[in-house]
């Protein structure tokens, strides 16, 4: 490798060590902190020098690809190989840059092997990539999984030249490709059909006796457990006979021999119950059961894929379950076992050892905060946020108290001018008068506490300290405001806050911001958005100089920002008050810290 | 007292006064008698059946009355909604004049107030310019297919409001284009459609169908509009042409109109020497039929351009299906019919593989499994850049031509598609394509100026080597200050575009866009300028926007995507 691509891979793990899964502090305060200023800085430091070696070695690189030696092409996908590694997952957007520059070189040379090498590694960076975009609505997700889907399509659509293609590798990207549509193509009718022919393939001698040495039988594995993974369509998917009977013969090929071992992995077992479920082989009642057998067996202080998988992933499923059957909601038998499960899986995620704490976690954190089912009994929403974003993200927590505390001032003050000025929020209107500015403000800081709750579930915050986002990733970053608003509105504690949160990237002028489809007239809060908007401004582009920051914000009044709100900016005490909070990060750690400590 | 019982009494006090007298006489008054009696059954017929005409009379006066005040009630309340909201929206909008968003919402609101009136106010006009003789329908030359696509944009979008299962079904049309008045007919079509959507609660399924009749000297169309909506009873349906008439239902909550819309369209209709039938049943449904004669123009339809053309049809929807069968089986032009997004890749690559690439792509209407035809677009053009891509769409092209054309789709065939209108936009795309391209699938810039600013030697020959395919006259500058000089020195227009790389010695590109765009010329500010460069961060990409560029292209040099860009200077 180049040493640029070392000392690349170098900081990026660093930037991994030092990231903020925090430990619960066992020192007092003031080391404590001076630790977390310390790791912020060299975050910093770190990330800079990622962007100029990227952008003083590897996009010159990328641009001159066509006097490319082998030897600096074999370098470059060594480096990404590194980037994409499963377990660290240190930069797949750098791979997914890499090889489409290698797939626009080979298609340019009309290189057909190695077009189809490209077309598959693509796509399993553009897989990887779009993890990020799990528990997000199909809708805003579909135009990033298509492109994967074709990536593979195109690979995989060369399988009708298996013969002539004399190359191993290369035979070998089609099947696996081909495979893969199944693991980003939407439809689900469309992933068993496709499973099914990579079945129909794999177990053909046609094929194996082309290409012997190829690990047919672990494709064979992998497919089957591709197809097993549609067992959640088997009741609720309107399958055919055929497609029932493939997804019902993968199951049992994968998960029967573990429901038949004597000390089986759950993680194995319970899908073979789903399974079960599903097809309506056991009622609802024994499954939330045996849902309740397996959360209660796994262990608190393990912290091992099956034990979190048993404490988390399964709690939030039996949530999942008493949403889709409501009746289950009115059962105090069910709400009080899922009072104890979500207490479990709280107490076990916020428990986990910094090594423990892997893409499996955030997946895991990620399903909590889409499927969490709130219900008399249960920690509110409203609770469960904060704590997570403390434990997994400490700088999202210290940005979002940063924001809650000038979404309290502004909204404050606009309050004392203008009484009236949030009416539009029913929640507001119909306050208590004596009480009505504690509410007003209240509100706003908790919309500033979960503006960038999208943020924190899609995980791009890793990325975002390496380097800069990418254009791409730029693009799926700004479904961050969908995210949260459909995660807040599913409960009732941060509900009222769903629709501020959406429209904090949009524009006052409507000429530009996102979501695309956002409209401020239809948004019933939009007062409360403009103030937030203002404030996601002045954190995103604070540079150390308030009054620049404020000047910028005054100087895009009309246009991005509400003149209403910006008119406040003149006033002393607000740009004081602003000036205060974003220079001094202090009091933020401090709650951080006392989080942490269960102090709060 | 009537006429008849004065007669009746006078007959029969003459025969009281002389039953006295002899047989002959008798007989004779007997015979009166009866005649009397004759006259008198006849003058009690004559009397009810006056009667029964009075009563009947009373009673279409009380209902004209009842309608009258009805009407006046309906036009009452349906003007006062909207007058209620222009009203009352211009008061907030003065209240709040300094907020713009309050403002802006406002005056939203008496748009649509607005419109409402004004299609109120359009409907009582138009009958009573109907009552009084005074309609005339215009005889102009109309294409059938544009009448439907626009009406179908204009009410496609209330169906899925009310989330309609919407079937629009073609039969065999062999002229599309007629004379005739396409503002009625298309109030007529839109009528009906309106009345379907209205009172076809969420939903619910309503089909359009469109067929031609033999033609003869006209052409006979046949208009069939059918949904499974509330219905009417057999009672309403004979008062349906009545003007101010109106279906009442608990189930559609707030029905709006005048109630003169279906006495409108008869009267159009009727006009037009037409003909309309009702069928409807309470609870199920109603069905309209409209038969409409239109003189036609027979057009030869041009398709020498699709002469020898292979061409590769993507549609899910199996209606659609037929219809390319239909139009397409009987002409020489081999197609092949997929359904998806996944199985138009197979395609194209196993033709490309077999050196048999197809000329052209249409995307269709609906694609099983997923994918918008959008993103498909953005993917063939950028994998398969021979291809001539052409999209049949429900929507309106100037709303989507933008979008479309940032993903490779420049033709356009609007939906429903009919023989002519499919043959003649795939012969335009062609034809276009054909006299743009050569025969690599590059686009033909004779004529076109462009800059190449690289300072990367292998670069520069490159691009200049796919630049110079195009026959554009192509100059190259080794970075922004050599680029910036042979702008400014040459003549006004001199280029068409400019590629522009980023990171170069002496001066960068952003530098030197930022000062072309500066200088006092016309052609500084219009002048096209791509980056090109490999650097992929959202922030450089924002930043060659800021400088002035218009888009950028990926290094190493993408050749599909500089192809699409040079597509928009051909």
């Amino acid at each position: 490798m180049r040493p640029y691509q070392t000392k690349y891979i170098e900081n990026a793990r660093e930037i991994l060590k030092l990231d903020d899964f925090f430990v619960v502090p066992v020192v007092v305060y003031e080391p404590w902190y001076e630790e977390q200023v310390h790791r912020a800085q060299r975050m910093r430091d770190l990330k800079r020098e990622n962007m100029a070696l990227l952008s003083e070695n590897l996009f010159p690189e990328l641009e001159e690809l066509h006097a490319a030696s082998p030897d600096q092409i074999r370098d470059l996908e060594a480096f990404a190989d590194v980037l994409m590694d499963w377990s660290a997952n240190l930069d797949p957007g750098v791979y997914v840059v890499i090889h489409d520059a290698l797939l626009s070189l080979y298609r340019f040379k009309k290189d057909r092997n190695n077009i189809i090498k490209e077309l598959y590694k693509l796509g399993m960076g553009l897989y990887y990539l779009n993890r990020s975009l799990n528990g997000i609505e199909k809708r805003w997700t579909a135009p990033f999984r298509f492109r994967n889907e074709m990536v593979f399509t195109e690979a995989g659509s060369y399988l009708k030249f298996f013969e002539q293609i004399e190359d191993k590798d290369t035979r070998g990207y089609i099947i696996r490709a081909l495979a893969n549509i199944a693991i980003c193509a939407q439809d689900h009718k469309r992933r068993i059909a496709v499973s099914q022919q990579v079945l129909n393939i794999v177990r053909d001698d046609y094929y194996r006796q082309l290409q012997p040495d190829l690990p047919w039988d672990v494709f064979l594995r992998r497919t089957n457990q591709q197809m097993s993974a549609n067992r959640d369509t088997l009741s609720r998917g309107n399958l055919t006979t055929q497609e029932l009977a493939a997804v019902l013969e993968s199951c049992y090929e994968v998960f029967k021999p573990e429901a038949d071992n004597p000390d089986p992995n759950i993680r194995w077992l319970w899908p073979y119950y789903e399974m079960e479920y599903s097809c309506g082989f056991v009622d609802l009642q024994t499954t939330m059961e045996r849902l309740e057998r397996l959360i209660d067996q796994s262990s608190e202080d393990r912290y091992d894929t099956s034990s979190m998988y048993g404490s988390v992933q399964l709690s939030v499923y039996y949530g999942l379950l008493m949403r889709r059957d409501e009746s289950l909601q009115t059962k105090l038998r069910y709400t009080k076992f899922l009072t104890h499960a979500y207490a479990k899986m709280m107490r076990v995620l916020l428990s986990c050892p910094v090594d423990k704490i892997d893409n499996y976690t955030h997946y895991l954190i990620c399903y909590v905060l889409t499927d969490y089912l709130e219900i008399d009994g249960v920690e509110p929403f409203a609770q469960i946020v904060p704590k997570l974003m403390r434990r997994f993200s400490g700088s999202m927590y210290v940005r979002s108290a940063q924001a809650a505390d000038l979404m309290a001032l502004l909204t404050g003050v606009i309050f004392d001018s203008d009484p009236a000025f949030f009416d539009d929020i029913p929640l507001l209107r119909e306050a208590n008068p004596e009480g009505k500015r504690a509410a007003v403000t209240d509100f706003g800081a908790k919309c500033g506490l979960f503006h960038d709750l999208g943020l924190f579930k899609m995980n791009l915050l890793r990325i975002m300290r390496t380097r800069d986002l990418f254009e791409r990733e730029d693009q799926m970053a700004r479904l961050h405001t969908v995210a949260a608003r459909d995660d807040l509105r599913r409960c009732p504690s941060t509900a009222p806050y769903a629709d501020v949160v959406y429209g904090h990237h949009s524009w006052y002028s409507g000429a530009g911001g996102y979501p695309e489809d956002y409209v401020r007239n239809d948004n019933p809060c939009r007062q409360m958005t403009d103030v937030l908007s203002v404030v996601a401004y002045l954190l995103d582009h604070f540079q150390g100089d308030p009054e620049e920051v404020l000047n910028q914000v005054r100087t895009l009044a009309r246009k991005r920002f509400s003149p209403l709100v910006t008119a406040y900016l003149e006033e002393e005490a607000v740009q004081q008050g602003v000036s205060r909070i974003l220079t001094n990060e202090e009091p933020y750690y401090r709650r951080l810290y006392d989080g942490l400590t269960d102090r709060i | 007292m009537s006429r008849e019982y004065a007669v009746v009494n006078k007959i029969t006090g003459e025969i009281v006064s002389r039953s006295a007298g002899f047989d002959e006489a008798a007989v004779s008054e007997r015979m009166e008698l009866s005649e009397g009696r004759e006259l008198l059954l006849c003058g009690e017929n004559e009397l009810s059946r006056v009667n029964l005409e009075l009563l009947e009379k009373l009673q279409e006066a009380q209902e004209a009355n009842r309608a009258k005040e009805v009407f006046l009630s309906n036009m009452s309340h349906d003007i006062r909604t909207p007058m209620n909201a222009i009203v009352g929206m211009t008061a907030l909008a003065k209240k709040h004049i300094d907020e713009k968003a309050r403002v802006a919402d406002a005056l939203n609101k008496i748009e649509v107030a607005s419109a409402h009136l004004l299609s109120l106010i359009n409907d009582v006009l138009d009958m009573s310019r109907i009552n009084a003789g005074k309609m005339n329908l215009s005889n102009e030359l109309f294409s059938l297919s544009d009448l439907l696509h626009d009406t179908l944009t204009l009410i496609r979008p209330q169906m899925e409001q009310k989330n309609h299962d919407f079937q629009f079904l073609i039969g065999d049309i062999h002229v599309e284009n007629l004379f005739g008045d396409p503002l009625r007919l298309r109030q007529i079509i839109v009528n009906i459609l309106n009345n379907a959507v209205k009172y076809t609660e969420q939903g619910g399924k309503i089909s359009f169908q469109v067929y031609e009749e033999a033609p003869t000297d006209t052409c006979p169309l046949v208009f069939v509009c059918q949904d499974n909506g509330i219905g009417m009873s057999a009672s309403f349906l004979q008062r349906i042409f009545d003007p101010f008439e109106r279906v009442s239902s608990s189930t559609i909550s707030k029905v709006e109109g005048t109630g003169l819309g279906m006495s409108i369209v008869k009267k159009l209709i009727e006009a037009m020497h037409g003909e309309i039938f009702v069928e409807s049943e309470l609870g199920k449904g109603t069905k309209v039929t409209i038969r409409v004669p239109l003189k036609y123009e027979t057009i030869k339809v041009e398709t020498a351009a699709l002469a020898g053309k292979r061409l590769l049809i993507i549609e899910g929807d199996e209606t659609m299906q037929a219809v390319y069968h239909r139009y397409l089986d009987d002409f020489d032009v081999s197609f092949k019919l997929v359904a998806s997004a996944s199985e138009a890749i197979a395609a194209l690559t196993d033709a490309d593989f077999r050196s048999e690439s197809f000329h052209g792509v249409i995307i269709g209407s609906r694609m099983e499994h997923t994918g918008n035809v959008f993103d498909l677009g953005g993917y063939l053009s950028k994998s398969f850049p021979q291809l001539t891509l052409v999209l049949v769409s429900e929507d309106n092209w100037d709303d989507i031509e933008y979008r479309a054309n940032r993903n490779g789709i420049h033709h356009f065939i609007p939906l429903p598609v009919f023989r002519k209108s499919l043959l003649n936009g795939l012969n335009q795309a062609f034809l276009s394509a054909g006299e743009q391209e050569g025969a690599s699938g590059t686009p033909d810039l004779a004529g076109k100026r462009i800059l190449l600013v690289e300072d990367n030697f292998i670069n520069r020959e490159i691009a200049y080597e796919l630049l110079g395919s195009t026959n554009a006259q192509v100059d190259t500058a080794e970075n922004g200050a050599e680029a910036l000089e042979k702008f400014a020195k040459g003549p006004e227009g001199q280029y068409d575009l400019i590629l522009m790389d980023i990171q170069m010695p002496v001066m960068d590109g952003y530098t030197a866009v930022r000062h072309i765009r500066a200088l006092d010329r016309e052609d500084a500010k219009r002048v096209k300028i791509y980056a090109m460069t490999a650097n992929a961060f959202a922030e450089d990409i924002q930043k060659a926007r800021d400088a002035g560029m218009d888009g950028h292209i990926a290094k190493p040099i993408d050749i599909q995507l500089l192809m699409q860009v040079l597509r928009q200077f051909q």
